[in-house]
């Protein structure tokens, strides 16, 4: 059985539970006092998401202030229980206008009690597509003061957006068809229509997956990619490529430890991409050691300051042009400790960015089609961007 | 939902006021229980909703059940799914008020309105009250034959709900039958899928009780059900394809075409965006290609690249449950992921429980065209900010260097790591050189210089101290000045608290001495002498047989304790193959992540007392991954000191009544052997408490402190190996001779239990490790004691009790 799950906990950080549903008799209630007692309050915490105490399995995941745990007898599907989790919190933002923390589910629970009851019965998971459950969900959801309500306005026309994943925006069901260059679905294309595929660029992917509404037989035999699209914003596939990825930065760091209280830092970061085009929102993070005491900066673009907090030089750069490579180099003095020298190991620079109009895959849209039946004229955008993920650099 | 008992754990500071606000929420719902009037709703909604956030937060609202149950009569939607809610929290511990509702339910399960029926029928199946079973039955066979797909969906649940309550009450309504009925011919997929899952756990509870439970589990993996499903596969939601993915596993298909069949029909579901999905999809087809070696190892390319996706995307917990999975192939078959070794390199800010795994892969992925580029990654580890994986890091090193047959520039890397002056490092790098050592002799010359260098007061670790002290006593020819450290070691002997260090100190000091003789003869002497005065049983056999046949004859003691040792090929594998396949079947389970098969943890009867259980393992002294195969231990300290056998004699002999005698020859050496205290005269009768309490924390306590009172091994009849299939059979035994069991564990032919006695009016415990193998019907028993002096005639009492098991 994929997840036959006993019970499950909405816990605050400090354990308190804020809303909990038992769905099986065969794990006691006294379970979330096992959970803060073997994984609360020990080192325990963090080390692993899934421990086994007392015969039971707790499955626990903690999202913004709030811990989830799934509580199991039986030996479960764990991706699916985590899935599970991921899933209904989704589910819980779309009602919450967003947001999923402690006060957002103190304002809610009439309505988390009712979507428990519907998302799942006795342990199995039921249904948690959003369109089936407006039909027995009666409680609306209360969002925080600051978040604004989205318009419900028919906006008929269609935003593909591809950054490392696709996001659809459509309106209505329509049918829809979207072709790549990736090398498979062009070789089946030239094949189909026997004529040579044409040159230029194809990308191999390592991997894809959809989204369910996405026909995977078609996309088996025709290799383009075909779906009747869901109300809303979505993500339609996920592709992974190792070969020739783009990096649209090269990041050039020299760290030099002058003595034991003083640092020099410069970093030369390069943008290598096209000079027309933009990044956007650029910043790099470096790791200084955590006695810094004074810092100075020279820098020839954006601006920068040292971040106590999180041990790190903060470079902001709103607008970097491509083919272009400013510099910082900082000064960094450092308390001289008394007790042993900790050497200090080096984290990596992280960097973070959006690139529009650039794909780091090299992946483009070649065609999107949209059959829409009730006649109105659909607006077809595509969009690229390229959004750092987890971006670091080893100095 | 909040019991009842979280009040009392925190009782809320505004308890009294809570009480009066109580009866003040009680008197409006008395006020609006009758009244119809407009806008009444809403007042009802917002008590209703009070109410719902005083029992969420643990207060007992149970009192105003009587009041709840005359607001329900309403046809305002969302005052009856409160007061469902309601019912449903308070009806188990309030069995008679939980009569009251039924009413309102049952009418309510005829309601126009589907959604009603369905929540009504929910509710009432949710009571969990066991007199109020008959009242079920003629809702939900309705609720089965409704119109609505809804309600189908949660009378089905609502069946397995009624099977948990009352078995008999729900199979005598002949519920299963419908159930399949529907599974088969129904419309709407979530409603199929339901009733799979109750099938599935409403035959596999029965198994044991009804003839033809067996063949209905047997009838939903055959071949026309298995079709019926696979063909409206992609109707179902991506939690039921899970569900019924899980059970095309366990299908078995006629013949090859048919495998292909269904690879072919499944493969699209590898490309789905829901993870679990995939992961059951991999599942189907690692089982139905196992005995077609060729596919299978197709199977593990095609798997590839959508577990490799899946790693790297979701959240952290999601990322760790696929990785467990993927690590398991990477085990089973380390050379399809050689080429990926990349994926599995450590991100900086990934969690402790998902760069231990990737290192593990890392390892077991290295192979001759790899080797470079993954140490030079773990050597980047061994700086981490993260000292518990910087160490995992650097085992990893010692491990592919162990593996590989280029060994040159690995170990220059890790002797570098000797050199790091950390000394965490500097242990674990320890430790690996000796294991290379071990494996590769010809590298001794390089690693000695290094080592020599090292100043054993900078090393602190049992472990790490162990292998130096083992390099010294093996190189000690090479070491200029081995003896001398070994004797200021010696001198150190009672700051030395680990008896592994110690052991091998004894070794390596009689090693150097057949090398160096005139150098170590002072110091061979403090040893054996500090041995034999030894607190810990090993220790002090171990001193007492150096001594001993050190005295017989010196040249045969050299050929005994230092003979020329071949190379080691091969470490000993901690996990048994079988268990590897056991886990292997439970694939996309627990299994996997816990690493050991499901038995281990599920049945209660393998899991000991609750709380106890995990700790088992760790409770065998150090190792903390020898809790499966306990006779794999024994191996590797045969290899490690070749003196086992010898040993086990020794240690036999002097535990029974020759303690005396050994001490009466005199010292061959002329090195002062101080006198030990004779045995103790044998003891009275020794009476124990039928009744003796102790928890499992104090167990594990004194299991720690304690010192080891005797250590023997004892045969075990046939009678007594046939009767132990499992480990309660022993448990009741013993327990009928006032031995209690506390823990156990393992499966034949190993078995492993810790008991515990009390000595009769006193609270004299005595605390025993067994270790039962049946193959070869012998017993391994460790007593500790509290009062040492009476632990030979609590020892004789359990071996009798011992011998008296499965005798009639």
């Amino acid at each position: 059985m994929p997840v036959a799950a006993s019970a499950i906990y909405f816990l605050n950080l400090r354990g308190d539970v804020l809303v909990n549903r038992l769905y099986r008799d065969d794990v006691g209630g006294n379970m979330v006092d096992a959970f803060r007692m073997h994984i609360m309050q020990t080192k325990e915490l963090g080390t692993c998401p899934v421990r086994h105490i007392g015969g039971c399995s707790f499955f626990y995941m903690r999202i913004s202030n709030v811990y989830i745990v799934i509580v199991v007898s039986s030996n479960a599907n764990v991706a699916c229980a985590f899935k599970f989790v991921v899933e209904a919190v989704a589910l819980f933002k779309s009602y919450f206008g967003g947001s999923f923390d402690e006060d957002a589910i103190r304002n809610n629970f009439v309505l988390i009690y009712e979507l428990l009851d519907e998302i799942m019965d006795f342990g199995y998971p039921q249904n948690l597509s959003p369109e089936m459950l407006k039909l027995y969900i009666t409680q609306e959801g209360v969002r925080s003061p600051f978040s604004s309500k989205p318009s419900d306005k028919p906006v008929p026309n269609a935003t593909l957006q591809v950054t490392d994943s696709y996001e659809v925006l459509p309106f209505g069901m329509p049918d829809l068809k979207l072709g790549l260059n990736d090398k498979i679905g062009l070789e089946k294309e030239s094949q189909l229509k026997s004529r040579p595929a044409k040159s230029g660029k194809t990308i191999e992917l390592d991997d894809v997956t959809f989204h369910q509404c996405v026909n995977l037989t078609r996309f088996n035999s025709e290799k383009t990619v075909s779906f009747v699209p869901p109300d809303g914003e979505f993500e339609l596939m996920k592709y992974r490529i190792t070969e020739g990825v783009n990096l649209p930065f090269r990041v050039l760091p020299t760290i030099k430890e002058l003595g034991r209280t003083r640092m020099e830092v410069n970093v030369k970061v390069k943008s290598v991409f096209g000079a027309k085009m933009f990044a956007l929102g650029v910043v790099i993070k470096i790791p200084v050691p955590k006695q810094t005491a004074k810092t100075s900066f020279q820098v020839t673009s954006g601006r920068a300051k040292y971040q106590a907090s999180i041990d790190c030089l903060v470079w902001k750069i709103r607008k970097f042009p491509g083919q272009t490579e400013p510099t910082l180099s900082a000064e960094v003095e450092l308390i001289s400790t008394m007790a042993e020298k900790k050497s200090w190991t080096r984290p990596p620079i992280q960097m973070e960015f959006q690139v529009p109009m650039f794909t780091a895959s090299g992946l483009r849209v070649r065609f999107l089609k949209v059959w829409e039946k009730s006649g109105y004229n659909t607006v077809e955008w595509v969009r690229y961007i390229t959004k750092a993920g987890s971006y670091e650099i080893r100095c | 939902m909040a019991p009842p008992a979280q009040s009392q754990r925190s009782p809320s500071p505004s308890q009294p006021s809570g009480k009066s606000e109580l009866s003040d929420l009680k008197l409006q719902l008395r006020k609006f229980a009758g009244s119809r009037a407009p806008g009444v709703d809403d007042s009802k909604r917002e008590l209703f909703k009070k109410v719902i956030s005083y029992m969420t937060i643990g207060i007992d609202v149970s009192s105003l059940f009587g009041e709840m149950v005359m607001c329900s009569a309403t046809s305002d939607i969302v005052l009856k799914k409160m007061c469902y809610l309601y019912v449903g929290n308070y009806a188990k511990v309030n069995p008679d008020l939980a009569l009251l509702t039924i009413n309102f339910l049952q009418r309510d399960c005829h309601d126009q309105d589907p959604m009603i029926r369905g929540l009504a029928l929910r509710s009432l199946c949710s009571l969990r009250v066991a007199n109020l079973v008959e009242y079920l039955v003629g809702p939900l066979g309705s609720g089965l034959k409704d119109s609505n797909s809804y309600v189908r969906m949660v009378a089905v649940i609502g069946v397995l709900k009624l099977y948990h309550i009352s078995a008999s009450t729900c199979i005598d309504a002949d519920f299963p039958s419908m159930l399949k009925h529907l599974m088969l011919n129904d419309s709407d997929t979530q409603v199929v899928a339901n009733c799979l899952s109750a099938l599935q756990e409403i035959w596999s509870a029965e198994a044991s009780r009804s003839e033809e439970a067996p063949r209905e589990r047997e009838a939903l993996i055959s071949k026309p059900v298995i079709y019926y499903l696979l063909n409206r596969i992609k109707e179902f939601s991506e939690w039921a394809q899970c569900l019924v993915l899980e059970l095309i596993t366990k299908y078995v298909p006629s013949d090859s075409s048919e495998i292909f069949d269904i690879m072919n029909l499944l493969e699209d579901r590898l490309q789905h965006a829901n993870g679990a999905v995939v992961l059951a999809t991999v599942k189907v087809f690692l089982q139905l290609t196992l005995s077609m070696t060729d596919v299978h190892q197709q199977v593990y390319e095609r798997i590839k690249a959508p577990l490799l996706t899946l790693v790297s995307s979701g959240s952290p917990e999601q990322s760790y449950a696929v990785l467990s999975h993927l690590h398991l192939l990477v085990m089973r078959a380390p050379y399809v992921f050689s080429s990926d070794y990349k994926h599995f390199y450590c991100q900086y800010n990934e969690p402790s429980y998902v760069k231990r795994l990737k290192l593990e892969m890392l390892t077991a992925v290295a192979n001759e065209s790899n080797t470079y580029e993954i140490v030079t990654e773990l050597c980047e580890y061994a700086a981490n900010v993260d000292i518990p994986i910087a160490r995992e890091s650097i085992r990893a090193v010692g491990k592919i260097a162990l593996q590989q047959y280029d060994v040159n520039a690995i170990v220059d890397r890790l002797l570098q790591f000797l050199e790091m002056d950390k000394d965490y490092v500097t242990a674990d790098a320890l430790v690996l050189v000796k294991d290379l050592l071990r494996k590769y002799p010809q590298w001794s010359h390089d690693c000695i210089a290094v080592v020599g260098n090292i100043s054993s007061k900078n090393v602190q670790e049992p472990k790490a101290k162990a292998a130096l002290i083992w390099m010294l006593g093996e190189y000690s020819q090479d070491m200029q000045d081995a003896p001398y450290i070994l004797e200021s070691l010696i001198e150190n002997w009672d700051e030395e608290h680990s008896a592994e260090v110690r052991l091998h100190l004894l070794t390596a000091v009689m090693k150097c001495f057949f090398k160096r003789p005139p150098e170590t003869q002072s110091a061979l002497g403090a040893a054996l002498a500090a041995g034999v005065a030894d607190f810990h049983q090993d220790v002090h056999d171990r001193a007492l047989f150096y001594h001993r046949i050190l005295r017989y004859n010196v040249s045969v003691a050299e050929r005994v304790v230092n003979p020329p040792k071949q190379a080691v090929s091969v470490f000993a594998d901690t996990q048994s193959s079988e268990i590897k396949d056991r886990i292997f079947e439970e694939f996309n389970s627990l299994s996997v992540l816990y690493q050991k098969p499901s038995y281990m943890f599920i049945d209660k009867e393998h899991r000991g007392p609750p709380e106890f259980a995990d700790e088992l393992g760790n409770l065998s002294i150090g190792e903390a991954e020898d809790n499966v195969v306990p006779s794999q231990r024994v191996e590797e300290n045969d290899k490690d000191l070749l003196l086992t056998t010898a040993e086990k004699e020794e240690t036999r002999g002097s535990t029974g009544h020759s303690q005396q005698a050994s001490f009466g020859i005199d010292d061959l050496l002329g090195l002062g052997m101080p006198a030990v205290p004779d045995a103790p005269p044998s003891p009275p009768q020794l009476k124990l408490n039928a009744k003796a309490a102790l928890d499992p924390s104090t167990f594990q306590q004194k299991w720690r402190q304690l010192p080891v009172a005797l250590s023997q091994e004892l045969s075990l009849s046939p009678q007594a190996i046939a009767a132990l299939t499992a480990p309660q059979a022993l448990l009741r035994h013993m327990q009928s001779h006032s031995i209690h069991c506390i823990a156990s564990g393992g499966q034949s032919p190993n078995f492993k239990f810790f008991f515990f006695a009390q000595k009769y009016k006193e609270s004299s415990n005595y605390l025993v490790e067994c270790i039962i193998n049946t193959s070869s019907a012998k017993a391994q028993v460790k007593i500790k004691a509290d009062d040492q002096s009476t632990s030979q005639a609590f020892s004789t009492l359990f071996e009798s009790a011992l011998s008296k098991f499965g005798i009639p």
